[in-house]
């Protein structure tokens, strides 16, 4: 259990520093800033927030059935969903904060959503590749004897 | 005012053209994948998700006029390399040493091989002419979204796993090697992309959507973080505020019979 923690240090590390090292590439490149990622990273952070509530919503329909179907987390997740919504239209309507090469608020929030479907369609893809590389690795060893028979 | 009233309408016809052809399609899917997850209505749930899946396909068909669509045409273009990434993955674990579902040991390197040409494909699809084209022979705008995301990702993904591969597994060195090389393979790919310019794209250009897709990956993990979090104190709250459960009554003698005769009927097998 000790060597836990460092692990789990060692695995966010090791998602990190890839992207670092990309990261200082191109900004070898080109000193230029990129204002525009904050805006991204803003509509990011509020759509999957979004999404992932509404999804998480209707698995609490699952839940209910074990609970004789309470109101409470409903409404407590439908507030949370609510504040991610305001938060939304607040930050987006607010002039040039969060709102990129959009015509108005209803076309930030459409365009970010199919933002949010393609990027997720690359992350799962990345993830199959990945994992199932991880797994591949993890089977295509021959089995070892672990005891020698006397 | 007749010409503004024709535009109204005409744009409206349009919302709500997108919204039948592309995004009640789209949240189709999801909802499919309820009902199949609850297992309450499996085959219907596979339908819906299957038909929202094929909507949305072809929405660039069906509606070509919402800049939404392109969403769907670029998953159309890149479902036939998805297909052969995954029965390339596929192949390459159970045609190792699983203990079920084994397939031939040769599987391994026909899904090596499979894998592998769908990573070229990828990489003729930014470097050749199998770019996905959208309207009037511009390239679609989400590729340039996809591309460095997946290589990004993929990078990371397979650097975590060769790290987590070292870290928790038993000596799996020459694993973790292997799953290295991929990743960096990977953010070669992601380096050449970065110089060298694309089919119809530039190394700039790149660069720039680079960025702001190290910006949605980020983005996208704490916003799901955050979801997951408000879930998780919405039912900490809910279940704290619950009384305890009272404790029941022992089983009677006749219920303790009961299970020890259904215990006996099912503890069988004759001696040896």
């Amino acid at each position: 259990m000790k060597q836990s923690t460092p692990s789990w240090k060692l695995l966010a590390l090791a998602a990190v520093l890839p992207i670092l090292v990309l990261v200082s590439i191109s900004v070898s490149f080109e000193n230029d800033s990129h204002p525009e990622s904050f805006k991204r990273f803003g509509n990011a952070v509020l759509t999957s927030y979004v999404v992932m509530g509404i999804i998480l919503i209707g698995n609490l329909f699952f839940y209910a059935d074990s609970r004789h179907r309470p109101l409470a987390p409903l409404v407590g997740m439908i507030f949370a969903l609510a504040v991610g919504l305001a938060l939304s239209w607040a930050l987006i309507s607010n002039d040039d904060l969060l709102l990129e090469a959009n015509s108005g608020l209803r076309a930030q929030l459409l365009s970010n959503v199919v933002h949010l479907l393609v990027s997720g369609t690359a992350m799962a893809l990345a993830s199959i590749l990945a994992f199932g590389m991880t797994f591949a690795m993890i089977t295509g060893r021959e089995r070892r004897l672990l005891f020698e028979e006397e | 005012m007749f010409i503004s009233y024709r535009l109204a309408e005409h744009s409206m016809n349009q919302m709500l053209e997108a919204a039948v052809w592309f995004w009640i399609p789209l949240c189709l899917i999801p909802l499919g994948m309820w009902f199949l997850v609850s297992g309450k209505a499996k085959n219907l749930g596979k339908v819906i998700s299957i038909l929202g899946l094929l909507l949305v396909l072809a929405s660039s068909w069906t509606v070509p006029s919402s800049d939404s669509t392109a969403a769907g045409h670029l998953i159309l273009s890149i479902i036939a390399p998805t297909l052969l990434l995954a029965y390339g993955v596929h192949g390459m674990i159970f045609g190792g040493n699983v203990p079920v579902g084994r397939l031939d040991p040769s599987a391994r390197w026909s899904g090596l091989f499979a894998v592998l040409v769908s990573l070229v494909i990828f990489c003729l699809m930014h470097w050749y002419s199998f770019t996905p084209i959208w309207r009037d022979g511009q390239i679609n705008p989400y590729w340039i979204v996809f591309w460095p995301t997946f290589l990004i990702f993929s990078t990371s993904m397979c650097c975590v796993a060769s790290v987590g591969l070292v870290s928790y597994g038993d000596n799996r060195f020459n694993e973790a090697m292997k799953l290295a090389i991929i990743s960096v393979v990977m953010a070669g790919i992601a380096l050449s992309a970065m110089v060298f310019d694309g089919y119809l794209t530039t190394a700039d250009q790149f660069r720039d959507y680079l960025w702001l897709s190290i910006a949605d990956i980020f983005g996208t993990i704490v916003g799901i973080t955050l979801a997951i979090t408000a879930f998780a104190i919405v039912i900490w709250a809910y279940e704290k505020s619950l009384p305890l459960p009272e404790n029941t009554a022992p089983p009677s003698e006749e219920e303790i019979k009961h299970v020890v005769s259904l215990a006996i009927s099912h503890i069988g097998g004759e001696e040896e």
